[in-house]
Formats: C-alpha cells, sequence, structure tokens
C-alpha cells in the first residue's frame, strides 16, 4: 500500500512546521502549569502527540479514497459516538463531552470534523455538475448541521461552530455561487439576533456583550479580555523568558495552558516568538492549500479544504481572542492548546493533507 | 478552483498580517501601558505602620508604649464576588453582617488596593479562624496584619495630659496631608506633638497571584519609629495627686509647676477616661457614653475649664493695691463682719467681722471687707492689670491643645461686651474674685508661680527633650517663649508671701496643707458655683455645692513647687488643701530622700462637708 516512491512527495516542510508545533506546544504547557499542581499535563500532551503521530502515519498510509469510500460509515459511526456520549458521556465542568476511555478521555467532537470533512468531501467530490445546486447545498449543509446541533447540545458551542467552516469552505472551492455565500452571510446576520435572543445562554451573552465593551464588567467576563491583552502587551519585544510571565504564572489568566497558551506565549516569548508561531502556522496553512490546489481530484481538494477550513478558523479565531480582541469562546488552539483528543484529531487531519498531496501523482 | 484557493490562500495571508499588525501594536507601540499594568496586577503594597514614640517622665519612667495588635481587612483588588468575602469573613469572625457590609461601603471609593479595615485589635481566636480560611484559599482577599498600637500602661493617669489617638479624620487627611486611615494623636500631648510622635510608615511590596494571595516578597522599606519624647512630668507627683483626688471622691483638677522654669510635673483633671479605649479604634457605645455623661470625661478641666477664683483672687488685688499705691502692708481695715459700699451691704465671710486687720492677716484671715476695700480704691482696671501681669485672664500658652482663655473684667470689657458703662459697685465683689471674674486651673498655677518667683512669669509647659533617633539621646527643648518680669518692689511682694505663709503656717484657712520645716505658702478658696437665689429656686437634682480651691508655693523663701488643686463642688477651699498636703508631702519626700508617703485613705483627708450654703443664707459669702 505504501509505497516507496510516495516517500518523495511528502511535503517535508510541512510536517516540520506541524512538528515544530507540536514542540513549542508542550514547552508552552510545560512554561504554564509548571508551578501548579498540573505538572504532570506536558507529559499527557506528549502522550497525546505520540499517539496523534501513530493516527497521523495511518491516515498518510491509507489511501485518501479508501477513507473517502467509507465516509458514510465515518460519519454515521461519529453520529452514534455524539449520541452516546449525550446520553452517557463523562461530565466536567458543567458539560457532557467525554467518553470515559480508562486511560484518557475522549472527545468524539474533536474527531466529528474529520468525519464532516470526509463525508462532505464525498459529497461534493462525486458530483459530476460543474457547480453545487441549491439542493447540493441543502444537503451538505444538513450533514453538517446533524453533528453541529449534536455537539451544540453537549453544550460545546466552540467547537460546534467549527464545524461550519467545513461546508463553507468545501462549498467554495466547489463553485458555489458567491450571491449564495453572500445570502449565507446575509441570512447569518439576520440569524444573530434571533439566535442571541432564544439560542445563547446567559454566559455565552455576557461574554458577547462584554468584548464590545470590557471595563463593563472589568471582574466578570470582561476580565478575562483585559487580563488577555494585559499579557499579551507586556511582553514587549522580547518577552519575560521562559517561565517567568507574571501574568500567565500567577494566574490572571484563566486556563493559560488550555485556551489562553498563545498569550502566554506572547507574553514570555515577546513579539519575536509570536512572528516565529504566527509564521509556523501560516506556513501550515500556506502549504495545506497548496496541497488543494495540487490534489489529483476534486475529492483530495474538497478533502483538504474541508479540514483546513475548520483548523484556520480555529487559529485565527483563537490568536484573536489570545490579544483580547475577540469575544472569550471555549476555542483551543489547534497543535498548541492542552487537550488530547484534539491534538490527535488534528495530527490525523495532517496525516490526510500530506495523504492528498503524495498521491497526486498516483492513479 | 484554482483561482478560488488562490483568492483564499492570500485572504488569509492577510488576515495573518492583520493579527501581526495586532500584535505589534500591543507588544511593541503600548507595551509601557501594558508592562505597567502587568505590574500593578501582581504586585501589592502593604503598609508597614510606624510604631509611634514612647513617652517618658522626667526621670525617664514609661508613661506610654505600643504593643502589637491584629488588624483584619478586605483588600478588593482581586476580589472577585465581594459579597461572599462579606457574607464569610462575617461568619467567620462572629460579626453582624450588616456591620461589615456598612465598613466596606463606607471606604468604597477608595482605591481598591488599600485595605479596607473590618475589625481592628482581633482576638487570637479570630486571627485563627481567618488564618484557618485563608491558607484554603476560601478568603484570599483577607489581610491580617500585625500592627503597633498605642498602650497606656498607666491607665487613666494624666489621660487628658497625654491625650489619645484615633484615625484621621477627613479634615486632617485633608489638612495635614494624612494618609486615610492613619493613626493619629486626637488630645493632649499625641496631638501638639503628632509630627514628632507619629513617626514615619515603611511598605513592604509583595507579589500576589490573581486570587491576591501572596506568593513571596519582593522588597520591604522599613519604617521609621516616632521620636521618643521625655515630658516635664514627675510620675511620682502625678500618681500623688490622682491618689489624692481618688481618695477624696471628688472631681477637678491639679497642675504642679516648677516656678522657675515653668515645667509642669503633675497635671490632673477628673474625671479622666482610659485612652486604651481609644488606641485600637473606639467603638461607637464607648465613645457615646463618653461624651453623653454629665459629668463630661473628656473636657480637660485644668485648661478648659473656667471657674470663678474665689478668695485666691485676693493676692492679686492685694498686690495692686500695694504697687499703684493705694495702701501699704500696713494699711488697716476694721471689719465688722462687712460693710457698705454705694448703697449696699456687702457681707464677710465671718458674720462677727475680723476687728482690725493689716493686709498680711487680711490674706491670712481671707477677710472680705478687706478686700473690698482695696478693690474699691483701685478701680477694675488697676487689678485687671495687675492680674493680667500675674497670669490670670490670658492664655498660658502651654503645649498642650484648645486652652481656653479665662476672664479678669475692666471698664473696656464691659464696653465691648455689653456696651454698658461698669459701674464702681461692681468692682467691689471682683475684689474677692466673684462676679465676672474667670480663671482656668493651669492660670491659677502659672499665677502662684509668678508670686513665687517674686514676678516672673513663666510659661507652662510639658515637653522637656526629645530623641532624635541619631543615638545621642535626648536632646533638651528649647525652652517657650521668654519669662515675663513684671515690676513688683520685693519688699511688697513679701508682703503678699508672708500673708500667704500665715494661711498655712499661723492661724489661716489652709493649715492642713502644712508640712514640717517646709514653710508652705498657700490660699484657699471657696466660690460658689450659683447664686444663694437661684440655688434656692432650682428643684434639679444637679449639683451646685461651692468649688474649693487650694494654691500654693513652697518653700516661702526661694520655693521649688507652685500649683494649684481645684475641687470641684469641692464644698471648701481646705477640702483642696488636704489633698495639696498629700502632693507636697510627696514633693518632699522625694526631695530628702524619704520613703514616699503611701496614697491617702479617705479618712486622711478630713474632708469637710458641711454645706456653708445652709449658713449663706443667713450669713456671710465666703472665706
Amino acid at each position: 500500500m505504501f509505497e516507496r516512491r510516495l516517500y518523495h512527495h511528502l511535503d517535508w516542510l510541512l510536517l516540520g512546521a506541524v512538528l515544530t508545533l507540536c514542540m513549542i506546544s508542550v514547552a508552552m504547557i510545560y512554561s504554564t502549569t509548571v508551578s501548579s499542581a498540573a505538572s504532570k499535563l506536558p507529559w499527557t500532551q506528549t502522550y497525546a502527540i505520540v499517539l496523534g503521530l501513530g493516527l497521523f502515519a495511518i491516515c498518510l498510509t491509507v489511501d485518501y479514497r479508501v477513507l473517502t469510500d467509507k465516509s458514510h460509515f465515518i460519519y454515521l459511526g461519529l453520529l452514534a459516538l455524539l449520541l452516546y456520549v449525550l446520553l452517557f458521556g463523562t461530565v466536567a465542568g458543567g458539560a457532557r463531552r467525554w467518553i470515559s476511555l480508562k486511560v484518557f478521555n475522549l472527545q468524539p467532537s474533536e474527531f466529528a470534523k474529520i468525519g464532516v470533512a470526509l463525508v462532505l468531501a464525498k459529497f461534493f467530490g462525486e458530483n459530476r455538475r460543474g457547480s453545487p445546486t441549491t439542493g447540493d447545498l441543502l444537503i451538505g449543509g444538513g450533514l453538517t448541521v446533524l453533528p453541529l446541533v449534536l455537539v451544540a447540545r453537549e453544550p460545546d458551542l466552540g467547537t460546534a461552530v467549527t464545524l461550519a467552516p467545513i461546508f463553507l469552505g468545501i462549498a467554495y472551492i466547489a463553485g458555489m455561487r458567491m450571491r449564495i455565500l453572500g445570502i449565507l452571510v446575509l441570512s447569518a446576520a439576520v440569524l444573530a439576533p434571533i439566535a442571541w435572543k432564544f439560542a445563547l445562554k446567559d454566559y455565552q451573552k455576557s461574554r458577547i456583550s462584554t468584548f464590545l465593551d470590557p471595563s463593563q464588567d472589568a471582574k466578570g467576563a470582561g476580565y478575562q479580555q483585559i487580563q488577555a491583552r494585559i499579557t499579551v502587551g507586556s511582553g514587549g519585544l522580547r518577552g519575560k523568558g521562559f517561565t517567568k510571565g507574571t501574568q500567565g504564572q500567577l494566574r490572571f489568566l484563566p486556563v493559560a495552558h488550555n485556551d489562553f497558551i498563545f498569550s502566554v506565549l506572547a507574553e514570555e516569548q515577546g513579539f519575536v516568538g509570536v512572528l516565529f508561531v504566527l509564521s509556523l502556522y501560516m506556513t501550515v496553512i500556506w502549504r495545506s492549500l497548496e496541497a488543494a490546489r495540487l490534489a489529483k481530484d476534486k475529492l483530495g481538494a474538497y478533502l483538504v479544504m474541508g479540514l483546513m477550513a475548520s483548523f484556520t478558523f480555529q487559529v485565527i479565531y483563537n490568536v484573536t481572542m489570545s490579544a483580547g480582541l475577540a469575544p472569550v469562546k471555549g476555542l483551543t488552539l489547534p497543535l498548541m492548546s492542552y487537550g488530547g483528543s484534539s491534538m490527535m484529531a488534528t495530527l490525523a487531519s495532517f496525516g490526510l493533507i500530506l495523504n492528498v498531496r503524495m498521491r497526486r501523482f498516483t492513479n | 478552483m484554482t483561482v478560488r484557493l488562490v483568492v483564499l490562500q492570500f485572504g488569509i495571508g492577510f488576515l495573518f498580517c492583520a493579527l501581526v499588525f495586532g500584535f505589534w501594536y500591543f507588544q511593541i507601540v503600548q507595551n509601557a501601558k501594558f508592562a505597567e499594568l502587568a505590574e500593578n496586577n501582581h504586585q501589592r503594597t502593604i503598609a508597614l505602620r510606624a510604631p509611634r514614640g514612647i513617652i517618658f517622665d522626667r526621670n525617664n519612667n514609661v508613661l506610654v508604649v505600643n504593643r502589637s495588635s491584629f488588624t483584619i481587612s478586605i483588600v478588593r483588588e482581586h476580589t472577585k464576588d465581594l459579597d461572599r468575602t462579606v457574607q464569610m469573613l462575617a461568619q467567620v469572625l462572629g460579626l453582624d453582617e450588616q456591620e461589615v457590609r456598612d465598613i466596606v461601603n463606607k471606604h468604597k471609593r477608595e482605591p481598591s488596593y488599600r485595605p479596607i479595615v473590618v475589625v481592628e485589635d482581633a482576638t487570637l481566636a479570630q486571627v485563627a479562624a481567618v488564618q484557618a480560611r485563608r491558607l484554603d484559599t476560601e478568603l484570599p482577599d483577607v489581610l491580617v496584619q500585625e500592627i503597633p498600637t498605642r498602650r497606656y500602661p498607666t491607665n487613666e493617669m494624666a489621660a487628658h495630659l497625654i491625650g489619645y489617638v484615633g484615625e484621621a479624620s477627613e479634615a486632617q487627611v485633608a489638612s495635614d496631608g494624612l494618609e486615610s486611615g492613619a493613626i493619629v494623636g486626637q488630645s493632649g500631648i499625641e496631638k501638639i506633638y503628632n509630627a514628632l510622635l507619629m513617626g514615619q510608615d515603611g511598605a513592604r511590596h509583595v507579589v500576589v497571584n490573581s486570587m491576591g494571595r501572596e506568593i513571596r516578597p519582593l522588597s520591604e522599606d522599613r519604617y521609621v519609629e516616632g521620636r521618643r519624647v521625655q515630658l516635664t512630668i514627675d510620675v511620682d507627683l502625678q500618681k500623688a495627686a490622682e491618689d489624692a483626688f481618688t481618695a477624696s471622691g471628688f472631681n477637678g483638677a491639679a497642675v504642679v509647676l516648677e516656678p522657675k522654669t515653668g515645667e509642669v510635673l503633675a497635671f490632673t483633671s477628673r474625671p479622666a477616661y482610659d485612652p486604651n479605649v481609644f488606641a485600637a479604634g473606639i467603638d461607637r457605645v464607648t465613645w457615646a457614653s463618653l461624651n453623653t455623661d454629665e459629668l463630661r470625661p473628656l473636657n480637660d478641666r485644668a485648661i478648659q475649664g473656667r471657674y470663678s477664683p474665689g478668695s485666691t483672687f485676693k493676692m492679686a488685688v492685694g498686690l495692686a493695691g500695694l504697687e499703684e499705691g493705694v495702701i501699704t502692708p500696713d494699711f488697716h481695715v476694721s471689719c465688722g463682719g462687712g460693710a457698705n459700699f454705694y448703697g449696699r451691704f456687702f457681707k464677710c465671710w465671718k458674720k462677727g467681722g475680723h476687728g482690725s486687720v493689716d493686709l498680711r492677716h487680711a490674706i491670712e484671715q481671707s477677710c472680705d471687707v478687706y478686700f473690698y476695700t482695696v478693690a474699691n480704691m483701685l478701680g477694675v482696671d488697676k487689678i485687671n492689670k495687675w492680674a493680667t501681669d500675674l497670669g490670670l485672664g490670658v492664655m498660658t500658652g502651654i503645649d498642650l491643645p484648645n486652652e481656653v482663655q479665662g476672664l479678669v473684667p475692666s471698664e473696656q470689657w464691659k464696653q465691648e461686651r455689653f456696651h454698658e458703662k461698669w459701674y464702681a459697685g461692681e468692682t467691689i465683689s471682683v475684689g474677692i474674685g466673684q462676679g465676672a471674674v474667670s480663671v482656668t486651673p493651669i492660670s491659677m498655677a502659672v499665677y502662684m508661680a509668678t508670686l513665687a518667683n517674686g514676678g516672673t512669669r513663666v510659661t507652662p509647659h510639658v515637653l522637656k527633650a526629645v530623641d532624635d533617633g541619631s543615638g545621642s539621646g535626648w536632646k533638651p527643648v528649647p525652652p517657650p517663649p521668654p519669662p515675663v518680669k513684671i515690676d513688683v518692689t520685693p519688699e511688697k511682694m513679701q508682703a503678699i508671701r508672708d500673708g500667704l505663709w500665715m494661711v498655712v503656717n499661723a492661724g489661716g484657712t489652709g493649715g492642713r496643707a502644712r508640712i514640717q520645716g517646709k514653710d508652705v505658702a498657700g490660699k484657699t478658696g471657696t466660690a460658689q458655683v450659683i447664686s444663694n437665689e437661684k440655688r434656692a429656686a432650682s428643684r434639679s437634682g444637679k449639683d451646685y455645692r461651692d468649688n474649693g480651691w487650694f494654691v500654693f508655693f513652697a518653700p516661702r523663701d526661694n520655693p521649688t513647687i507652685a500649683g494649684v488643686v481645684f475641687l470641684e463642688h469641692g464644698i471648701h477651699g481646705p477640702n483642696a488643701a488636704s489633698l495639696a498636703h498629700h502632693i507636697l508631702d510627696t514633693y518632699f519626700a522625694k526631695e530628702d530622700g524619704r520613703p514616699l508617703p503611701p496614697p491617702p485613705t479617705h479618712d486622711d483627708l478630713r474632708l469637710d462637708y458641711s454645706d456653708p450654703y445652709a449658713r449663706r443664707i443667713t450669713t456671710g459669702t465666703d472665706q
């Protein structure tokens, strides 16, 4: 299955950037937890990376067309898992998101992204028409909304939202007419106030309203935003040094090893560190989109696009939030934030992306 | 599709550039601002209160020291839920939640890093309870501080002289540049020498986490302890005065001076209060009871009470007569128990009269008719001039806050005050220290010191020396304004002093102050608080018994001590002389190296409780 010549077409630059980000991740998690009881977290993350690289290898080796062929089974399996979580999952912090696997807790919603990307790639990729019709879009949208609602019910609005870019990204390069995209954006704008009124929980509303004016609630929800800006801003050009950040170390910033890991990086490594890590992410995204462009078939391109849309959305949103420039949401930074399921799912995605690029010359 | 991908690639590239710009703006352009915010975030400055200076008496006996007390405060800087903290703290400390809330609300506008003191002088149980919760991070925003607090080991002794401390009022904060919450002197020595005693607070800089919990110290600025001060007070003499009052059961005041220098050796006002109750913040109930007490314990009678001097004023009239040349020491007046002036009969206190008396015997016997006559010959303005020169009716300038001025009337005073002419008939009662004359006990002490000095008036003062902390020990405080020397003829002054000696050592009213071989000179005075008519009409239970005075110096020739004992409603001047005896006895025992006399018992004082009012309705006025 794995032929030697494929080895030459592996995108080493992309892989190198991903692995570098993984190492930075462990280092930053170490720095943010060194002074607390959670000092085992860097190890947990390391194990997740190792497991993730295993998944990566599998996703790289198996021809992606085999996976997309079976995507409806994968998709259905994931839906079943999400349902299972909703009914029997492990509760933590008021949300039911995990399946306890003795050794670690699995968060199926992270893997849902891959499932959705696979099924949408197959659905749009096998479409013989030039551009998707309204009916296609409705079906594709339905395939996305189903798991999205299940994840949102956990509740985990942050992860649920990351499923939407998959559909939008694939539909976009599948040639969806810009007018429809415009209508989608417009209806989102119309639906937002309605969602505000009926769908959002109070804590979600307060996060958004305080984003518009953090000082109105400097001790509450606005607190994190102000602290994020202070954390980033006080880093300066060169930063305060590894494990020397005051904001992260003294817990002025909550969940520093998780949602706000990039803020701590900015504090301890300064603008220089920010530039370095952002250019790594840019490399990863740029090269992945290259892979989509170079893909042999639409199927591959759509798959890469779906995976990257979610990844890119999360990176841009989290980094913006880390600087206190976006409302605080439970949205992690892929490849950096602490979280085993996210790390494994992300590495698996890159297995698929490299897979598509590597097999661009095969039949 | 390729076009769309390229558009996407560049679109994302653009977004990344925007992010880089955002980070550049925060991290480079606004770095200084955010760096400062981060510093303030995690550093806390805790004030280290400087202990106030220790106060000593003239022989280096400790009068006022400091002890450690604990305050429990809330620092709101990192508080997430103030209500919860208040509720929990009240529960832990066993306080009323509303009370704690009121305290917090009162200080709400202050910067959030400044601790709001909820409990001053907390008990060890309260401290332990809070510390346990703090360790559990349940109350990370609660601060327990050990701070130096004033302790007055002698309790009520010399309370009015030493004064008390308290939290600076808003007015004091504004005018003296003090920190809100600073502890400053609010009366007495504590107030007037606050700048010396206060010292300079230090600060401890610590790193705190987001819960406000202290992580590690950064640096410390040592406080500067307040200056040590030495008072002119002699603790043995002070104690003698206090003991005498305690044994007598009377209220009043006593001031003892060193006549040559004006140094105050003893100073008391009764009833007194315990300054310790103010030291760690006085509670509302105690404060209210001190303020509403009819006996007004907070009032410093020695410098703030104004009373008729009665017969103790006669020396001023006598000296005025001599110096103005209207009489000589041999001038005789015949007393038949009263005399007529301006159509009105003025009684002498002795119903049968004193017969023919000269000045010396007039002082000894306190003959009213003699001094009516001299006063009438002088006129009120000349009496005013000499009384003022001797120190009456003017401020003494003692280094204590809120001294009040007495009054010796003059024609001009009446004109200004009442827009009326002075009637010669009014001068008669001024001659025996009644009428409009009023004096403070401290001014009476200065008056006696002036007579003792042969006419040199000194400014009484309490501060003797200051230790500036340089290690060179006590530095004497420069003396107050130079004494005023009034021009008197020694022989004339001697006649007055002879009369005073006779009061105590011959047949006079001050015999109880006599001390063998010490030639005590003195004068009693019994002054009505209210006119006979008014007292007869009064139906209230108020105390209208006469005030008793005894003023003294000793020994007669070359005196080393002068002073006054004033008994509020003490009924008779001789009762005051009994108290003065114990003070003088203690003074001379100390001087001679004898053992100090034990505190007198009530019986030792042989107080006379017979109310002269009963007799007066039918006879004279004063003795």
